[in-house]
């Protein structure tokens, strides 16, 4: 009899603690380096806001994870009309974390807020001039004149879907308890140091996200990242130190992944200043860098060479190689254009970024051996990027990414004169480019489309405005139970597939 | 003493008058506009007029000091324009952790500096004195990023007896959470404490007064902590004052490593960011607390000296 209770006890202890065991919620925790400002999808321009949205909001359509097509969000099927002024979605049936169904009065209500004056990304939706509800599942937009970008716009963050009914019952406080139908739903929010999130009982994939919740950490200091993931406090540490890698890489426990983003890093020449506004100049300083040993040196082998300013992506020409490094005919192309003693001028740097100030400094001696003299100036970044955009400098070290896979937003801004930015501020200006990127823009997707493409890229690969560097990695180290974790080519991650295997 | 603090109080009007007026001033001169830092490289000149325009910058300058006016005596310094909320809210979440750290800190770096700033007096010009003086100067000269990072490898990941920082919730799991922070702050307040203590402690150690109570009979312990001690701490005071007036927003190297949101943290940012009502809204907050712990110090003057009168 004895005996027996204590088996009955003993089992029961075992379950209650089984039952424990399962009811105890799986937290993954993820340390970033960026503070988010605000939750409003069009008022964020920062990572770190940009990021958890996509964690809490859905878009019609998203990049999948190769970022090279769309794949299908809260819109289940779509289709453009041949002329691209029509684009017609068909909503799946899916929820909004308090409970409420996604319609077409939502979808016409966030593109429009998108659009409207206080929308930081209002010139992306613009082009869509009228909506038309056939049925609370279905939404048709109607362009005035093609616009081909306009459809990959929608699947930008800014581009989020979110309740009419709630966002205006509640105005600016909505954002502080924000309801989307992402898989996750915010929990807690202490500002600078973390956001909590649950998952959204509601969430229209069914089983996901794997994980009950999921903590993003505000950590600043790439090396306190490390730390963190050393001491066990975090299961993810995004970009941890790139000198860092190869000892994290060797850690039990710890396992390092990387991808290689829309990014791309150059010089900016500004085509104003004497020496600069020769070809042969700006073609001589690209045949100056060793690319290859800057990847080794400064990024830890962490990247590709460029062959333009534009990110590797859509319509991207793989027969297009970067400039090779070969300082011989770089000093007979300067010698060519007139400055066989090479020249003396002045780069600004972003002083606040370990990896620009090395990079800086060894551009700094590649550009010596063939006799161009380059002066350092450290900035903060607002500085530099005002007075690069005031025109008042020689060389600046940058870089470019992209919020879309369609090419469309940074060839506009890398390359075309006069449009938004002056070809980034160099100055630079080629006719045939510009002709090329308005007809793009009225252009269907397809191999026509492609072609003005790679032209365009061809052109500014010839044109030299800046000194072409590389596509850096993004990189992540990760506590080895963690399985499914990865950072998207739009530098974003999504989590609901990642589990926890301990 | 009622009367004057009241006093010192109506004299902090010119003084913020003049801050704010400095603040909003320099920040004009500041080169770098929120919309363009918002709007990056995506802008055109009419999206960047209409986001400055949304955001009342295109008001002539001295309407949109007024209007910064408006915003300090109405308590809310501003609306941060990326935050999108009261400057005075964002300073609400943060100020516990800084005000947190500031406590912590000063505590730790009293419990420091006493005992050895008394014990190098009374053992002056001896091997202890020297030995105390050459930790204590070290301890000055530690840059506080590298110190920070040793506390974080030994103490945190190597014993596992601190994380290795982040904020929690509740009292005790942000003792333990901001310990190592205000260790790192609070020994080189410790440092200056007890360099300047123990030169006071040893004037007044040879004072008139300290031979005349001995003289009367008292015991050594008794002559020390009534008449020696009180009568060394006003240096001590000051550089508490000093200190604290600089933990408040000086911290940012520290806050940073150890992930705590704090007041310095949050002004690099909007300073990075361009956030103008929050740069602007924190430069008169500062100034305030800045003033207040004057106040205070001089309070603290008047109570350890009665020789001290506040006029």
């Amino acid at each position: 009899m004895k005996t027996r209770l204590n088996f009955r006890a003993l089992l029961l202890a075992s379950t209650l603690s089984l039952a424990a065991l399962s009811a105890e919620a799986e937290t993954l925790r993820v340390a970033m380096g960026y503070d988010p400002v605000s939750l409003d999808p069009i008022a964020t321009s920062d990572n770190g806001s940009i990021w958890t949205q996509l964690l809490i909001y859905d878009t019609l359509v998203r990049p999948d994870a190769t970022g090279t097509k769309l794949e299908p969000g809260l819109a289940e099927s779509w289709t453009v009309s041949d002329d691209g002024l029509t684009i017609r979605f068909k909503l799946r049936d899916a929820k909004f974390s308090d409970g409420t169904p996604v319609t077409a009065e939502d979808v016409q209500f966030s593109i429009a807020r998108a659009a409207s004056e206080e929308s930081g990304w209002g010139r992306f939706y613009r082009p869509i001039t009228r909506f038309e509800i056939p049925n609370p599942r279905e939404i048709v937009m109607h362009l005035t004149e093609p616009f081909t970008p306009a459809f990959n716009n929608l699947a930008l963050f800014a581009a989020a879907i979110l309740p009419k009914a709630a966002l205006e019952a509640k105005g600016a406080a909505f954002f502080d308890a924000p309801v989307g139908s992402g898989p996750f739903v915010l929990k807690k929010w202490t500002r600078g140091a973390s956001l909590e999130l649950v998952k959204n009982p509601y969430y229209w994939q069914a089983g996901k996200p794997a994980v009950d919740e999921a903590v993003l950490e505000v950590v600043t200091e790439p090396s306190a990242r490390v730390i963190k993931l050393e001491a066990g406090e975090v299961d993810v540490a995004l970009d941890p130190p790139l000198n860092q890698l190869a000892a994290l890489k060797a850690e039990p426990g710890i396992t390092t992944g990387s991808v290689t983003p829309y990014r791309a890093d150059f010089v900016q020449l500004n085509t104003r200043y004497a020496p600069l506004g020769n070809e042969k100049v700006r073609q001589a300083l690209n045949y100056a860098i060793d690319k290859t040993a800057l990847i080794k040196g400064v990024l830890y082998g962490e990247g590709t060479p460029a062959a333009s300013a534009m990110p590797v992506m859509a319509y991207a020409d793989p027969a297009l190689t970067p400039y090779p490094y070969d300082p011989a005919k770089a000093k007979a192309l300067l010698a060519e254009a007139g400055y066989p003693e090479g020249f003396e001028a002045e780069m600004l740097v972003d002083s606040g970024i370990a990896t620009q100030r090395n990079t800086a400094i060894a551009l700094q001696a590649m550009l010596a051996q063939v006799g161009v003299k380059v002066k350092i100036q450290m900035l903060e970044s607002g500085t530099q990027w005002e007075t690069t955009k005031a025109g008042g400098y020689q060389m600046s070290l940058s870089y470019t990414t992209s919020d879309t896979i369609d090419p469309d937003q940074i060839i506009g801004f890398v390359a075309v004169n006069p449009e938004r930015a002056n070809a980034y501020h160099t100055e630079w200006k080629n006719e045939r480019l510009n002709a090329l990127y308005t007809q793009e823009r009225k252009t269907v997707n397809g191999p026509e489309r492609g072609a003005m493409f790679r032209e365009m890229i061809q052109i500014l690969h010839d044109g030299a405005p800046f000194l072409f560097l590389y596509h850096p990695a993004t990189v992540w180290a990760e506590k080895d139970y963690v399985k499914g974790f990865s950072v998207l080519p739009t530098s974003n991650f999504r989590l609901e597939d990642v589990t926890i295997a301990k | 003493m009622f009367q004057v603090i009241l006093k010192r109080l109506v004299m902090l009007i010119p003084v913020l008058i003049g801050i704010t007026l400095l603040g909003f001033l320099l920040l004009q001169v500041m080169p770098g506009d929120p919309a363009s830092r918002a709007m990056g490289t995506r802008a055109s000149p009419e999206e960047l007029a209409a986001m400055r325009k949304l955001w009342g910058l295109d008001q002539p300058l001295w309407l949109q000091y007024l209007y910064f006016l408006r915003d300090c005596l109405t308590g809310s310094f501003g609306v941060s324009i990326f935050h999108k909320m009261p400057v005075i809210g964002l300073v609400a979440e943060r100020l516990p952790f800084t005000l947190a750290i500031v406590a912590y800190s000063t505590l730790i770096a009293l419990a420091v500096a006493l005992p050895f700033a008394i014990l190098a007096a009374l053992r002056r010009g001896t091997v202890v004195d020297g030995a105390i003086r050459h930790v204590f100067v070290a301890l000055i000269a530690m840059p506080p990023f590298w110190l920070c990072y040793v506390l974080i490898l030994w103490l945190a990941l190597g014993l596992g007896w601190f994380p290795t920082g982040g904020v929690g919730q509740g009292v005790g799991e942000n003792l333990s959470r901001l310990f190592l922070p205000s260790l790192v702050v609070g020994l080189s307040t410790a440092a200056l404490i007890q360099q300047s203590l123990r030169a006071a402690l040893i004037d007044t150690l040879k004072a008139d007064y300290v031979d005349t109570a001995r003289a009367k009979g008292l015991s050594g312990a008794q002559v020390f902590l009534r008449h020696v001690l009180p009568n060394s701490l006003i240096s001590t005071i000051s550089i508490i004052g000093v200190r604290v007036s600089w933990i408040i927003g000086g911290t940012v190297v520290v806050e940073k490593i150890f992930s705590v949101p704090g007041l310095g943290s949050l002004l690099i940012d909007a300073i990075v960011s361009r956030d103008l009502p929050v740069i602007r809204g924190l430069t008169v907050f500062f100034a305030i607390m800045v003033v207040i712990v004057n106040l205070v110090t001089d309070i603290c003057y008047a109570l350890a000296d009665p020789r001290v009168r506040l006029e």
